[in-house]
């Protein structure tokens, strides 16, 4: 039993890893909440499961068609809504233009897919094993490696392709990065592309393990990046690793030993105690503000 | 002394005719005459409105273009006056209206003293929840009220022997003030009207005070003020503590005007719809919310028609309002580093 929960926890620790990444980069970069985050995401896990319920599609290659529009969706917010008050206007301002983005991508996924919970397929079928008097769930081990592979595939695009170098140059500083001849409008879009890219393989994951999709997911999203972004310190990887992991196992051992009505207010408690104690983050550094 | 005063008020920049600076010297001068007069005529304009509009309906929305404004008001005084972007307004909201609704259904209090009391509990809560802005700032201030509204929403739903959970608490009975037994939609009209007018009464008298200066000089740089010896961290505090004393008040007039609350009344997206009203009219500015929310009322109305599309051209209207006017349409000041 504490076996099992402790596996399911750390494979939703890793999809919340997926989702917290893009949340987190965005942060660490722009300073900026990006509230349609979860939004965006849960658009990508919709537009997978038309694929595939409705249109019968390949599972890869719906998988890809829907990554792709929901890093496009976030890339598309991004040049819309937040591009224009980057320079000059408080960063609150555009924060609050992320609340109506929110709004509105919340309200057209209500139009095209309505507020049930939907039921998604099942992407990969396989059978437990049964080891040593062990029933090891073969799905949420394949679930879990496509997350974990997928985290260390965008660390090495981080730490080796020059777009990866040019998105950690430019959330170090964004007016020595243009000055070094990065090209700053481009490597933000790339920057929530791909942090709507990452999201959507989370959303898709979470769905198919769990079967279900539904639009309160998106915000649950958004918070769940939140706050792990800030249990394990915001902008950094490892940390967006260490607080998707906290949640992902915390929220599950809540679930099946205490009750399951009390999984999200769990969450927000973590959330404010974090907050009061050390908001930074456990792996944070501490930000100097400047006068 | 005074001379000086006003030397420095008029070097402040003025951005429009909505602007407070001109006026913090003028409460006792000649103009106020004006202005009380402009405001009498304004209130026997709004004790007309009845008399004018006689369908329920139409008379319904203006009640809820009131309850609105005494949320918005409350809102736009943590907002624009302090900069606190509070996604959880929508708790102190539901803190007003759970007290009074479990108050008058099940102690059978009368309504006033759970009107004052509604406004007092909200006024404690948002004490609590101020008190972490000395230590967490911005955003992160951002996530507390959220993390708090949804607690609140949650354990609402939860408790259900005390909340009565997401039925919501029911058949609260029809109030009365003073003799005067609310029941039609015309009492409701001028019990909210009432309400509006203490609300902005109060606000009027809180920003030309020693007090309200103060907050002001904090808007517009914290540092100076906090050079000048204004304690900022409280005054902080205090203002977002008396913002959510005015939604305490609306909660209650929601929990008598509907007779029921149920958690769904509170939700997030109330909070959100609240800051898109105040960021439309315009932040930092006495009034001016309430014209965010008539713009929105009305456009919400407006678009009835194609119901479905509404949410999405309101959130639409929000962004473009942002992106081409970030002070709001009647605003005078965004935000400051």
């Amino acid at each position: 039993m504490f076996f099992d929960v402790l596996l399911v926890g750390i494979m939703v620790g890793a999809i919340y890893t997926l989702v917290t990444i893009g949340y987190s980069m965005v942060y660490s970069i722009l300073k900026l909440m990006n509230f349609a985050h979860g939004d965006v995401y849960i658009f990508g896990t919709f537009v997978c499961y038309s694929l595939l319920s409705t249109y019968h599609l390949n599972p890869i290659f719906a998988i890809l068609v829907a990554t792709v529009m929901g890093g496009m969706l976030a890339a598309l917010v991004e040049v819309v809504a937040y591009r224009r008050l980057r320079s000059g206007q408080h960063r609150m301002i555009s924060m609050i233009t992320a609340l109506g983005a929110a709004y509105v991508i919340q309200n057209a996924n209500e139009l095209s897919w309505g507020n049930q919970v939907l039921p998604f397929p099942t992407i990969v079928e396989a059978e437990a094993w049964h080891l040593f008097g062990l029933t090891i769930p073969v799905t949420q081990i394949i679930t879990l490696s496509v997350a974990v592979g997928i985290i260390v595939l965008f660390t090495l695009f981080l730490k080796f392709h020059s777009y990866g170098k040019a998105i950690l140059c430019v959330s170090e500083d964004i007016p020595t990065a243009s000055l070094m001849g990065i090209p700053i409008n481009r490597t933000i879009s790339i920057v929530y592309f791909i942090g709507g890219l990452l999201g959507v393989i989370g959303g898709i994951l979470y769905s198919t393990s769990y079967n279900a999709v539904s639009l309160a997911m998106g915000f649950r999203g958004t918070i769940i990046a939140f706050t792990a972004a800030i249990i394990g310190g915001i902008g950094s990887l490892s940390g967006a690793l260490v607080g998707g992991m906290i949640l992902g196992i915390c929220e599950n051992f809540v679930g099946v030993y205490i009750s399951s009505a009390y999984r999200d207010p769990i969450t927000f408690l973590f959330l404010i105690v974090i907050l009061l104690i050390k908001p930074t983050g456990i792996m944070g550094s501490v930000e100097q503000s400047k006068v | 002394m005074t001379t000086k005063n006003s030397a420095t008020a008029e070097t402040l920049p003025v951005t429009g005719p909505h602007s407070h600076y001109p006026r913090l010297q003028t409460l006792y001068a000649p103009g106020v005459t004006r202005q009380a007069a402009i405001y009498g005529l304004l209130l026997i304009g709004l004790l007309l409105i009845p008399r004018v509009i006689n369908n329920a309906y139409y008379l319904g929305i203006v009640n809820y273009i009131v309850l609105y404004s005494i949320l918005c008001l409350g809102l736009n005084l943590i907002l624009g006056y302090t900069g606190l972007l509070s996604l959880g307004h929508a708790a102190f909201y539901g803190l007003g209206g759970y007290t009074t609704a479990i108050l008058m259904t099940r102690y059978g209090w009368g309504f006033l003293p759970c009107l004052l009391l509604s406004g007092m509990i909200a006024l404690v809560f948002g004490i609590l929840l101020g008190i972490p802005t000395r230590k967490v700032r911005g955003d992160y201030f951002c996530l507390l009220t959220i993390a708090f509204g949804e607690i609140f929403r949650l354990v609402a739903q939860a408790w259900i022997d005390f909340t009565n959970g997401a039925m919501g608490i029911v058949g609260i009975p029809i109030p009365r003030l003073l003799g005067w037994t609310i029941r039609t939609e015309v009492d409701f009209y001028y019990l909210g009207l009432g309400l509006l007018v203490f609300t902005v009464f109060t606000l009027i008298l809180l920003i030309h005070s020693k007090f309200g200066r103060a907050f002001i000089a904090i808007r517009e740089d914290e540092l100076a003020a906090s050079v000048m010896g204004i304690n900022t961290a409280v005054y902080k505090i205090v203002v977002f503590a008396i913002g959510c004393f005015y939604a305490g008040l609306a909660g209650s007039y929601l929990a008598v005007y509907q007779t029921t609350v149920t958690p769904s009344n509170f939700r997030i997206e109330e909070s959100c719809l609240m800051i898109i009203m105040v960021i439309v009219g315009g932040m930092g500015s006495l009034l001016a919310p309430i014209a965010g929310v008539l713009i929105m009322t009305i456009a919400t109305e407006f678009f009835r028609g194609i119901a479905e599309y509404r949410m999405l051209i309101i959130g639409g209207i929000m962004v473009a309002v942002l992106l081409f006017r970030p002070q709001g349409i009647f605003g005078t000041s965004a935000f400051k580093d």
